[in-house]
């Protein structure tokens, strides 16, 4: 009985271990690009993109450095 | 930070300054992801002339819609000619609605010209700001156009 216990607990433990490894953020954006056609000069242009965090760890956006 | 299965957005702003012809911008997103980073990417075709456009002509091209007096400006209108020979239908395919509507008739028939209006959102009255709306017609080459929209404020 005493056996079974321990190889359960390290069973667990070996599961947890391995979660916490594979835990990691993902960022997903699904429209990844826009093309504005036509515009004039000395114009500010704006468009949004939607930013999704998928993966299984929270996601940190550090910063955006323009193009 | 987004916490897992959370979403924001990210506004991108490009200045076309007095660059001409075709542009492309690519705004990198640093995040604890790692590398590399991820990137959106947007263009646009920098005209000199917007007077001499295909297959429509908008006049004008940058909607100023201001506020320097008591009586509020909530609306104007704006005129789209279509300079081809074949009817158009103007779709919008994207726009800063926490701002503003656009209205347009569902054809602009070939040789015509059409009125659309812009509207302002009720919650904006009191701001200044410069967004933009963007129409895509369903002629050969989905033309699209990107037309500013700017509004400042002096209120007496």
């Amino acid at each position: 009985m005493q056996k079974k216990l321990i190889l359960f607990i390290l069973i667990l433990g070996l599961v947890l271990t391995f979660s916490l490894v594979q835990a990691a953020p993902r960022l997903t954006i699904p429209e990844t690009e826009f093309d504005f056609g036509f515009a004039p000069q000395n114009s500010k242009l704006t468009h949004t993109f939607w930013l999704h965090s998928t993966g299984d760890d929270t996601l940190k956006i550090l910063r955006v450095k323009p193009g | 930070m987004l916490a897992v299965g959370d979403s924001t957005r990210l506004e991108i702003i490009f200045t076309t300054h007095r660059y001409k012809n075709r542009i492309s911008k690519q705004p990198r997103i640093e995040t604890n992801e790692g590398q590399p980073d991820k990137t959106v990417k947007i263009s646009a075709d920098i005209l000199i002339n917007p007077d001499s456009t295909y297959p429509v002509v908008i006049k004008p091209y940058k909607l100023n819609i201001s506020q320097f007096g008591e009586k509020i400006r909530d609306e104007m209108t704006f005129k789209i000619e279509n300079v081809s020979d074949l009817d158009l239908k103007p779709s919008i395919i994207d726009i800063a609605s926490e701002f503003f509507e656009i209205k347009l008739p569902g054809t602009i028939k070939a040789g015509k010209t059409i009125e659309g209006v812009l509207k302002l959102k009720k919650d904006v009255l009191e701001k200044a700001f410069e967004k933009t709306f963007t129409i895509e017609f369903n002629d050969d080459a989905k033309s699209r156009f990107t037309i500013p929209v700017q509004r400042s404020l002096r209120l007496p």
